[in-house]
């Protein structure tokens, strides 16, 4: 990797929109650096051969591709109870729809003054956060999915909102920001509780553990953070002996991982109380974009993600080995989000490309599968 | 609840107020099992539902017909309903997730404690112990109610002389106040009465099963079981607070007790003498506690969440003072509140957190005093305790160091890792599982005023707080510690309270735009040094000539950026 990568400030293109007001381009839809070398393609070939050596049955087939953001996506995700899928965009728009019949439920437009770069629902799928560079944070009551009214704007960042997540209760947000703090605020009220001081360089990732005990963050500085949410303290720090940046964190099912993907094409399986790694996963190219990464357990355990090649890739979770890669996306996939209950994922791609895409396992392919069981 | 990353060590006893929770005039006070949601009954009849974790107002149960001050709360055992007695003679309660009153009955006496069956999720039946009559079981659906024996009818064996102290020693069970508890499982009850005895009942066919007398037969003031069930604690009106070890299995006491007693049908034991037999099989007496020098009076004493520490307050006029004791028996701490009377007490059930209630209504918050683990933050960095002399390796500044050792993995990658299995948590390992627990309140915030949408944080400050209830204690972000002090943009609005004084700093922030990064760099240059400046066991008072100074400056450039 680049040595001295984790030491590049905030892209120029983000500094200028901190004095420009009308900035062109959402945060999460630009590159961390500008020099970054065209991408590789022998690592994409080395995935080929590892794909056919281990792959996943049935394989994953498109579904459907749902259009209709006018420029980058910057997120998609299902709701934890399965029923919605939602997408956010670098055209300040906020799309819903249903996750069965994959219909448009809802378009907000514009749900910010800026481009989005993230979303979050609640457990229960009746509220739904998302993070703009307009440095607010938006809650949306899905009570009735078709018409989702604002309940409450979260000021308080200094700088672009980045990345946010409800804990598992549901009466919290974090959030982070390229003001390089983490945010908690309190859903009911809107208030913020606490500021951490998590980082020197921009916030890429907050995520809760299965309990909302913990918090993760993710960060440009090449740290990931693990606090503990009721008292706002520092509980751990993970770091590697080199440090690229982090782009992406997120805690296992269970709570007791941290996948992190950092800025040198790598998702590494961390055992957080341990401070050690357990797992490497690599094969895509991942280096300027914050890509995230998912769990894949509704029909045995991958890791899933996007990458800067154009396709999602899927990793068996214990062997490490690409068990499949999806084509069809024009650009970087920088959304994926695998369904909670079905197995099913939906990815997004940046501005050549514009959509999102579901797929998913045959049926077909399943019932056999399930019959020769 | 805490993932085992979180320091084992710091599990043990609050030390500092770290902040307060202010809404009506709160009385009396309850954790849910789980301690995720506080309950506090106010002077005004209505209950507040605290979400625990966010610190504010989860919920609001309040009624036309409720309107007495509420003495005692009390939840179920899965946190759906709410017991709430009050002056009016009532007993209501509620359903918490939908804030309704599901039953209310009136009593002829005032409750001045009310206790919920522990055994069912849904209970009708619950201990009330009145101001001055025997304590009753009452049956909230029918309304019925059964007067429990306050004592033993064979008096000539009847336990030691009343102590002179004893401001009811005139025996007479109706003017009696006494104290009564449900064990865990709410088979027997335990009364304290006049006369210093504990009576061990037997809660469905009310009979006296068996009877430890008190030494010093003082008034029983409190009686307590600990959370797991295995101690009990009264504090008498002796000045001591004794901790009895149970003897009984939890499962099944009463019929354990029952076969106690036909074995001792054998002997020749008679009447009080039986059941004092029967009852030195069922409590010992494991500790006393008192204060040997001030011998003073004890209120709302109780069990740690895990029943390693007892507290206990002084119940001195004007006195905010808490004693924690270890198991043991060693005094460890004396936490000294604000010079407000203390009221009610109660210890969180899993963390080093105690609540109180002060006279003057508001709910203070103990917690540990936190201490910066800064290896935490970096983990190549090690503290030390005190300065070490360090010798540098032979080529350590050689212009041409050897090449450094290829670094081995010593991590096998090839290592089945679990990412679903979850442990039982062992804290709740009496959670029925096919009991669903109500645990948190649906957080669904009320939409923005759209004219406010800018202000909305402004809203819920303290000085709108008529209106915007959900907020009533944005005053003490600063307060604490946890919190660096560019917490949350409320102080701002709350420090503008004095508009001079934030008008000024506004400008000044307007003259001297600072860059960004500078700002945060001061932010965190400060932090631990704000965490210093928090008041210590004061009130929030102290804030405002700790906290502000810092506080004002960041906070400004926080609205600053968003106006």
């Amino acid at each position: 990797m680049q040595i001295g990568l984790n030491i590049i400030p905030i892209p120029d293109n983000a500094i200028n929109k901190k004095q420009n007001p009308a900035p062109t381009l959402p945060s999460k839809t630009l590159p961390l650096t500008s020099s970054s070398p065209a991408p590789m393609a022998s690592a994409a070939d080395a995935s080929g051969e590892d794909a056919a050596a281990a792959a996943i049955l049935p394989p994953y087939e498109l579904r459907a591709t749902l259009s209709g953001h006018k420029r980058a996506v910057s997120a998609a995700k299902f709701s934890p109870d399965g029923s919605l899928l939602a997408s956010a965009s670098a055209d300040k728009t906020l799309r819903i729809y249903s996750a069965h019949s994959l219909s448009l439920l809802a378009e907000l437009s514009p749900a910010h003054g800026e481009g989005i770069s993230d979303l979050a629902f609640s457990s229960d799928a009746r509220l739904l956060c998302s993070a703009s560079d307009d440095r607010s944070l938006r809650l949306w009551d899905l009570a009735a999915p078709g018409n989702p009214t604002l309940l409450k704007t979260l000021i308080g960042h200094t700088n672009y909102a980045f990345c946010c997540a409800f804990n598992p209760q549901s009466n919290l947000v974090a959030s982070g920001s390229f003001d390089e703090t983490v945010r908690v605020w309190e859903v009911r009220s809107g208030r913020c509780l606490r500021v951490l001081p998590a980082h020197s360089e921009p916030v890429t990732a907050v995520d809760f553990d299965r309990d909302g005990a913990l918090i993760v963050s993710g960060s440009y500085d090449g740290l990931c953070r693990v606090w503990d949410s009721g008292t706002g303290h520092c509980v751990k720090t993970l770091i590697d002996d080199e440090s690229p940046p982090v782009s992406f964190a997120k805690f296992s099912p269970n709570g007791k991982f941290v996948l992190a993907s950092t800025l040198d094409s790598t998702l590494r399986l961390w055992n957080y109380s341990a401070g050690k790694f357990l797992k490497i996963y690599n094969g895509h190219v991942n280096k300027k974009f914050c890509i995230p990464a998912a769990f894949s357990i509704t029909n045995g355990k991958y890791i899933v993600s996007g990458s800067e090649d154009n396709c999602v890739y899927l990793w068996d979770l214990q062997t490490r080995k690409i068990v499949q890669r999806l084509e069809g996306h024009t650009d970087t996939v920088i959304a994926v989000s695998c369904h909670p209950k079905e197995n099913m994922i939906a990815s997004g791609a940046l501005g050549n490309d514009k959509t999102v895409k579901v797929w998913v396992q045959k049926e077909e392919d399943q019932m056999i599968k399930w019959k020769s069981k | 609840m805490n993932a085992p990353i979180i320091d084992p060590l710091q599990g043990d006893f609050p030390e500092v107020i770290e902040e307060y929770l202010e809404h009506g005039n709160m009385k009396c006070i309850a954790f849910n099992r789980r301690g995720t949601l506080l309950a506090a009954g106010c002077a005004d009849g209505s209950c507040v539902i605290w979400d625990f974790e966010t610190k504010g107002v989860a919920k609001e149960l309040h009624d036309k017909d409720c309107v007495a001050p509420i003495t005692s709360v009390c939840w179920s055992k899965y946190g759906h309903q709410l017991l709430a007695s009050a002056t009016d003679k009532s007993l209501t309660l509620w359903n918490v997730l939908n804030g309704e009153k599901v039953a209310r009955i009136t009593l002829q006496q005032t409750t001045l404690h009310a206790r919920l069956h522990p055994g069912s999720s849904t209970p009708s039946l619950c201990l009330a112990c009145p101001l001055s009559s025997a304590p009753i079981l009452v049956d909230l659906n029918t309304g019925s109610s059964t007067v429990l024996p306050v004592s033993v009818s064979d008096p000539s064996n009847g336990g030691p002389a009343p102590h002179p102290r004893n401001k009811f020693s005139d025996g007479s069970p109706p003017f009696t106040p006494t104290a009564a508890t449900f064990n865990k499982r709410g088979d027997l009850i335990y009364v304290g009465n006049s006369k210093g005895e504990i009576l061990i009942v037997d809660s469905k066919s009310i009979q006296v099963l068996a009877m430890v007398p008190i030494s010093g037969g003082a008034v029983v003031k409190d009686i307590i079981f600990s959370r797991n069930g295995q101690y009990l604690l009264t504090n008498s009106n002796d000045r001591v607070i004794r901790v009895y070890e149970n003897l009984l299995p939890p499962k099944d006491a009463a019929k354990e007790l029952e076969a106690l007693n036909n074995n001792n049908n054998n002997n020749d034991y008679k009447g009080a003498m039986k059941l004092k037999v029967t009852g030195s099989k069922c409590l010992l007496l494991f500790r006393e506690f008192q204060d040997a020098v001030t011998k003073i009076q004890w209120k709302a004493p109780c069990f740690s969440g895990d029943g390693e520490w007892i507290v206990g307050a002084s119940a001195n006029k004007g006195e905010h003072k808490l004693y924690i004791w270890d198991r043991a028996g060693h005094l460890v701490k004396i936490l000294e509140g604000p010079k407000e009377a203390l009221i009610d007490l109660a210890w969180h059930p899993v963390h080093p957190v105690i609540v109180s209630v002060s006279v003057a209504g508001l709910v203070y918050i103990w917690a540990k005093d936190h201490i910066e683990n800064w290896s935490a933050f970096a983990p190549d960095f090690k503290e030390l305790e005190e300065n070490e002399e360090y010798v540098e390796r032979e080529d350590e500044f050689d212009l041409n160091p050897d090449p450094e050792p290829v670094k081995e993995l010593d991590i096998d990658q090839d290592e089945e890792v679990d990412i679903l299995a979850v442990e039982k948590d062992t804290a709740f390992s009496d959670s029925d599982a096919s009991q669903e627990e109500l645990i948190f309140l649906p957080a669904i915030p009320s939409p923005d005023e759209p004219e406010q949408q800018d202000k909305c944080i402004g809203s819920s400050s303290k000085l709108e707080d008529s209106n915007h209830s959900d907020s009533p204690f944005s005053v003490d972000a600063v307060q604490n510690p946890a919190m660096p002090t560019a917490s949350s943009p409320l102080e701002v609005v709350d420090n503008s309270a004095a508009e001079e004084a934030a008008a000024a700093t506004n400008m000044k922030r307007k003259r001297k735009p600072s860059v960004k990064g500078l700002e945060l760099q001061a932010e965190k240059g400060r932090k631990p040094i704000a965490t210093k400046a928090k008041p210590s066991g004061k009130s929030s008072k102290a804030k405002n000539k700790n906290g502000d100074g810092s506080a004002l400056e960041i906070e400004d450039d926080v609205t600053d950026d968003n106006l």
